[in-house]
């Protein structure tokens, strides 16, 4: 069950509405290694999950994911708050426009709607942790070229705080991926999925 | 930032403290340093969400509102406040 909170995780305020900056940034909203991804990938792959620990993280990472995607739909709601139809025009957030007016939908920069396609849930917990893995440090190499085009502090700082919560859940996700080799026979991890074949573990 | 905001970022780095700890508690369940850390910031956040909702309203939805619905009323997190 899920309880919303009327707060964001860190704080957005943007002062100044720039159009260009919002083209790119809707990527990490509806993008192939955005924050919609990353919450459906966890909160998916958790059900099969093996042991109490990787439960407990891709419940509490997917949700934190959540939080994410909320900052970046008002990251890009403000910053096309209160554009002229020649800011837009001259920023290239015409071919948006057209399709959304100024709201926010999941799409990536390149104006690719959201698909399901980006994520995946296998069923195989070492297969499903290495996905995660990549994925933390796909949203961070993007959280990276996001900064190179941000010359407002408004828009850096969240963006900051974004980027280095990539790389605290790959850090808990190698751990959990440790957890989880620790209780399996070292001979041969790969000999058994570990969600479908139950006797794998090892006995205690 | 106005008074509202001020407060409100407060409340929320005491929740981020209690986020990461709890990332971190959940693949080391037994870290008796880490249980303490969470009980004792866990402490400092509660007063603060009490008078926070008590001058501003709900931060999630309840029935404590007194005659009104306050969850409802502006802003919500994605809005601009202009500052005092």
């Amino acid at each position: 069950m899920f309880v919303y909170e009327k707060q964001l995780q860190y704080p957005v305020k943007i002062k100044r509405p720039n159009a260009q900056l919002a083209k790119i940034i809707i990527s990490q909203y509806g993008g192939p290694d955005g924050e919609l991804g990353a919450s459906l990938r966890y909160l998916s792959q958790r059900f099969t999950m093996p042991i109490q620990e990787l439960k407990a993280t891709l419940t509490d990472i997917g949700t934190e994911e959540l939080n994410h995607l909320e900052m970046i739909g008002a990251i890009v709601y403000q910053l096309t708050k209160d554009l002229s139809e020649e800011e837009i025009k001259k920023n290239g957030f015409d071919a948006y426009f057209v399709d959304h007016t100024t709201g926010v939908y999941p799409a990536s920069a390149a104006g690719v709607p959201f698909t399901a396609a980006y994520i995946q849930s296998k069923g195989d917990p070492i297969t499903d942790l290495h996905e995660d893995l990549a994925a933390e440090q796909k949203a961070r190499t993007t959280y990276d070229n996001i900064l190179r085009f941000c010359d407002d502090y408004d828009v850096k700082d969240p963006i900051r705080f974004l980027r280095a919560r990539e790389v605290v859940h790959y850090q808990r996700f190698g751990e959990n991926l440790r957890i989880l080799t620790d209780r399996l026979d070292s001979k041969n991890y790969y000999q058994f999925n570990p969600s479908f074949d139950k006797k794998c573990f090892k006995k205690k | 930032m106005t008074q509202r905001e001020i407060m409100l970022k407060k409340i929320g780095t005491y929740k981020f403290v209690l986020k990461d700890l709890e990332l971190y508690l959940d693949t080391h369940p037994k870290d008796e340093m880490a249980l303490s850390k969470y009980a004792e910031y866990e402490a400092l956040l509660k007063p603060m969400v009490k008078e926070f909702e008590s001058r501003f309203g709900p931060l999630t939805v309840s029935s404590d509102n007194g005659n009104k619905f306050l969850w409802v009323k502006n802003p919500w997190p994605w809005d601009i406040e202009e500052d005092d």
